[in-house]
C-alpha cells in the first residue's frame, strides 16, 4: 500500500467531515431569515458591498512569510542529511540563511513589517 | 585547489554578489546622500569590469552545473561593460531618484542571473539564471513611481516573460522526459530526431524568441520598451537581449548541434518575419523608444540569419556583432536618456534641428545611428556583414538577399531622423542641455567603441580564436 | 490495483478543478479551485513515493501561495464586474491556437517511440535523504542562486509597495 494509505487517509478524512456536516443539514431544523444572515445579529446593520480593496500590507506579510515558508522547506531536508555530507552543507546553509536574513533586514529598514 | 579554482572561475559572478551585499548594507545603514552613492557605484562597476578581464579561466566546477573558458569570460567582461556605461548614462536621472540602491540591487541582480545563465552546464541552473534575470526586471521596468505607463510595462513584462518561461519549462521537462538527463553533455548524446523531441525544442525556442524579442514572439517589445524608464529600456535592449543572444547560439551550436537540420528551418522562417516586420515597423514610429525597440527586433532578425548559417563563423559574428550593438545601441540611448531626462521629451519630432542646440549629443546620435543602420565607416557595417557571411555558408541566397535589401529598408528609417536633427527647421526646439561630466564620459566611451571596433580588425580576429568550431 | 483508481481519481479532479479554476467568473472561486488542484497534484506526487515534495506542495504552494493569491484578489479588489469583455474572435483564435498546438504534441507522442518504461521499483527516489543529498550535492550553485532569486524579488516587491517609504 505504501503512499496510497495517506491518501486513502485522506479521503476518509474529507468523507468523514464532510458526512458530519451533511447528517447536521438534515437532522437540525433550522430557519432562516435574513437577519439571521448578518454579520453582526441584533447590531448594526451592516451597509455597503463585502468587497473592498485591503491593504498592500497585506501582501508584504504573506510575501514575507512565504519566502521563510520555502526556507524552513529547505531546512528540513538539510537537517536530514547535515551528518552525511558534512561541512559543506553547513557552510552552504549558512550562507542561504545569510542571503535571505539580508532579505529580511531590508524588508524591516523599509517598513514592510509596520503594520499599516 | 578545489577553492582557488572555485575563486578564479566565479570571480566575476562573487565580485557582483559582493556588490550587491554592499549596496544592501548601505541601504539597511543610514541614509546618504545621491550624488556620493553614485559615484561609489560606478567606481564599483568599473572595479568589476577590470577585475573581470584578470586571469581568465578555463574549466567546469560543481560536477559541471558552471563552466567558464575565456570566451565565457569575455561576454561577461562585454555585459559589464554595457552595464557600466548605462549607470553612468542615467547618472542626471537617478540622482533625483530616492530609489538609487534598490535600483542598482535589482540590476546587478539580474546581471548575475544572466552570468551563472551564461556559464550554465545544467538546464536547471539555465532555468534559474533565467529566471533571476527576468524577475528583478519586472520591477526595474516599474521604475518611473508615478508614471502610468511605466506600471502597465511592468505588468505586460512580468506576464509576457512568465508565459514565455512556461514554455520554455515544459519544453525543459520533455526534453528531460526523452533524454533522461538535465546535464547538456548527457543531452547532446541522448538527442535524435524524434518527433516529441522536436517538439520540446520548438517549446524551448518559443521560450528563447520571447526573451529576444524575434517576431511572431515580439508583442510585449514596443509597449514595455515605451513605458520603461529609459535606463531600463537601454537595458532591456542591450545587456539583457545579449546575455540570451549568448547562451542561444552556445545552445544551439553545441547542446542541440544532433537537432541542427530541425533549428535551420525554424530560424529561416524567424530570422525573415523578424527582419521584415522589425523595418516596417520602425519607419511608423515616432516615439524614440517605440523606434529603438523596432530597431532592436530587426537587428536581432540580423543576428539570427547570422546564426542559422551554422558555419564556424557564426559564434565570433554574433558575438561580435552584439559588442558592436552594446556600443551603438547605448550611444543612441544615452542621447536619448540625457535628454528625456532633462527635459522629458521623448518623440522623435522633438528633434527636429536638435544640432544647433547640442551639437556634441546630435553627433554622437548620428554616428550611433550610422552604426546601426551599417553605413560603411562605422562599426556596424562590419558587424552585419559577417552575420550575412556566416548566414550565406548554408548556400541560402533568398536569406541573404532578403536581408541585404532589408538592409537599405534600414537606411531609410536611421538617415531620416538624422536629417531631421541636422535640416529640419523647429520653432521650439530643445534647449541647450548641460551632460553632467560623468554621462559624456560614457558617450565618449560609446563612441571610441563604434570607431575602434570598425576600424581594428583584432577584436574580431580575437573573439574568433575563442570562439568553437561548430 | 487502489494505485490505480487513485491515479483517475486525481487525475480527474485536479484536470476538473483546473477546467473551473479557469470557468469560474469570481476570482475568489478560481482561488479556491486552484487549491482543490494543488491537492490532487500533492496527492500524485504521495503516489511516486515522494512524500516531501508532496508535503512541501501542500504546505508552500496550498498555504502560502494560495493566501498570497487571495491577498493580491483582494488588494486588487476585482469584482464579478471588473472582468472586461474579450471578443469573440479572439477566443475562437486562441482556442484554435491551442487545440492544433494540443493536436501536434498529441502526434509527436504517437509517433515516438518512447524507450522501455520501466517497471516502478521503491528504490526510495523521492524520499528526503535522497533529495537533501542531490540538493547540497550536485545542486547546490542551484540551491545558492534561488536563494539570490527570493531576495531580489523580495527587494522588487517591497520597494513597489513601500515607494513612499525612502
Amino acid at each position: 500500500m505504501g503512499a496510497s494509505s495517506l491518501i486513502v487517509l485522506a479521503i476518509a478524512g474529507i468523507v468523514f467531515s464532510a458526512g458530519g456536516m451533511m447528517i447536521a443539514k438534515i437532522f437540525v431544523k433550522g430557519t432562516k431569515n435574513p437577519q439571521k444572515g448578518q454579520a453582526y445579529e441584533s447590531g448594526i446593520k451592516s451597509t455597503g458591498t463585502t468587497w473592498s480593496q485591503f491593504n498592500v500590507g497585506y501582501y508584504l506579510f504573506a510575501l514575507v512569510f512565504l519566502v521563510f515558508d520555502v526556507e524552513l522547506v529547505f531546512l528540513y531536508p538539510w537537517a536530514v542529511v547535515v551528518k552525511s555530507v558534512g561541512i559543506t552543507a553547513l557552510i552552504e546553509i549558512i550562507i542561504f540563511i545569510f542571503i535571505l536574513f539580508m532579505g529580511f533586514l531590508y524588508a524591516h529598514k523599509k517598513g514592510a513589517l509596520k503594520w499599516i | 585547489m578545489i577553492l582557488n579554482d572555485f575563486f578564479i572561475f566565479m570571480k566575476q559572478e562573487l565580485m557582483l554578489l559582493f556588490i550587491i551585499f554592499l549596496l544592501l548594507l548601505i541601504k539597511v545603514g543610514k541614509d546618504r546622500s545621491n550624488e556620493s552613492l553614485l559615484y561609489l557605484i560606478n567606481l564599483l562597476l568599473l572595479i568589476n569590469v577590470i577585475a573581470g578581464f584578470i586571469l581568465p579561466g578555463e574549466g567546469s566546477l560543481f560536477s559541471d552545473m558552471f563552466r567558464t573558458n575565456p570566451l565565457i569570460a569575455l561576454e561577461k567582461n562585454m555585459l559589464n561593460i554595457g552595464t557600466l556605461i548605462i549607470s553612468m548614462q542615467s547618472y542626471s536621472w537617478l540622482k533625483s531618484h530616492k530609489h538609487l540602491l534598490e535600483f542598482y540591487i535589482l540590476m546587478i541582480s539580474t546581471l548575475l542571473g544572466m552570468f551563472y545563465m551564461i556559464s550554465s552546464g545544467n538546464l536547471l541552473m539555465f532555468y534559474l539564471g533565467l529566471e533571476l534575470s527576468s524577475i528583478p526586471l519586472a520591477a526595474l521596468v516599474n521604475f518611473d513611481l508615478e508614471k502610468k505607463a511605466s506600471s502597465e510595462a511592468a505588468m505586460k513584462f512580468i506576464l509576457s516573460s512568465a508565459f514565455s518561461s512556461g514554455l520554455l519549462l515544459f519544453g525543459v521537462s520533455l526534453i528531460y522526459g526523452t533524454t533522461g538527463s538535465l546535464a547538456y553533455a548527457e543531452i547532446t548524446s541522448h538527442l535524435s530526431t524524434d518527433p516529441l523531441q522536436i517538439f520540446a525544442f520548438v517549446l524551448f525556442l518559443a521560450g528563447f524568441a520571447f526573451k529576444i524579442s524575434a517576431v511572431p514572439f515580439h508583442f510585449w517589445t514596443a509597449d514595455v520598451y515605451e513605458g520603461a524608464p529609459v535606463a531600463i529600456t537601454s537595458y532591456l535592449s542591450v545587456i539583457s537581449k545579449g546575455a540570451v543572444l549568448f547562451v542561444f547560439v552556445s545552445v544551439l551550436y553545441t547542446v542541440f548541434k544532433p537537432l541542427a537540420d530541425v533549428w535551420y528551418g525554424m530560424l529561416f522562417v524567424l530570422s525573415i518575419s523578424t527582419i521584415i516586420i522589425g523595418n516596417l515597423f520602425a519607419i511608423r514610429q515616432d516615439n524614440f523608444k517605440r523606434f529603438l525597440a523596432f530597431s532592436s527586433i530587426a537587428q536581432v532578425g540580423f543576428i539570427l540569419v547570422g546564426i542559422s548559417g551554422s558555419s564556424s563563423m557564426g559564434t565570433a559574428a554574433v558575438i561580435y556583432f552584439v559588442l558592436i550593438y552594446i556600443f551603438s545601441n547605448l550611444g543612441a540611448f544615452g542621447v536619448v536618456s540625457i535628454v528625456s531626462s532633462l527635459t522629458g521629451k521623448e518623440r522623435i519630432s522633438d528633434y527636429k534641428s536638435f544640432y544647433k542646440t547640442n551639437p556634441f549629443l546630435s553627433w554622437i546620435l548620428t554616428i550611433a545611428l550610422f552604426s546601426l543602420a551599417g553605413v560603411p565607416p562605422a562599426a556596424g557595417f562590419f558587424g552585419k556583414f559577417f552575420l550575412l557571411i556566416a548566414g550565406a555558408e548554408k548556400g541560402n541566397y533568398l536569406l541573404i538577399s532578403i536581408a541585404a535589401l532589408n538592409m537599405i529598408v534600414s537606411f531609410y528609417y536611421y538617415l531620416r531622423i538624422v536629417k531631421s536633427v541636422f535640416m529640419e527647421p523647429n520653432e521650439s526646439p530643445i534647449e541647450s542641455l548641460t551632460i553632467p561630466l560623468i554621462s559624456k564620459v560614457a558617450l565618449y566611451i560609446c563612441l571610441l567603441g563604434i570607431v575602434i571596433l570598425g576600424l581594428w580588425s583584432v577584436v574580431y580576429d580575437y573573439i574568433f580564436t575563442l570562439s568553437p568550431i561548430f | 490495483m487502489i494505485t490505480q483508481y487513485l491515479f483517475y481519481f486525481l487525475t480527474f479532479t485536479a484536470i476538473f478543478c483546473a477546467l473551473l479554476v479557469v470557468f469560474s467568473k469570481n476570482p475568489i472561486y478560481s482561488a479556491l479551485y486552484l487549491i482543490v488542484t494543488f491537492f490532487a497534484t500533492a496527492g500524485h506526487y504521495f503516489l511516486l513515493n515522494a512524500q516531501f515534495l508532496g508535503a512541501v506542495h501542500v504546505i508552500v504552494y496550498a498555504g502560502a501561495i494560495m493566501v498570497l493569491f487571495i491577498y493580491v484578489i483582494m488588494m486588487l479588489n476585482l469584482n464579478k464586474e471588473v472582468e472586461p469583455h474579450k471578443s469573440n474572435i479572439i477566443k475562437i483564435a486562441a482556442t484554435v491556437c491551442g487545440g492544433i498546438l494540443g493536436l501536434v504534441l498529441i502526434a509527436a507522442l504517437r509517433e515516438t517511440e518512447l524507450g522501455e518504461i520501466t517497471e516502478y521499483s521503491n528504490n526510495g527516489i523521492g524520499l528526503i535523504e535522497k533529495l537533501g543529498n542531490v540538493l547540497f550535492g550536485a545542486y547546490m550553485v542551484p540551491f545558492e542562486i534561488s536563494t539570490v532569486l527570493f531576495l531580489s524579488a523580495m527587494v522588487g516587491a517591497v520597494f513597489l509597495s513601500k515607494k513612499n517609504i525612502h
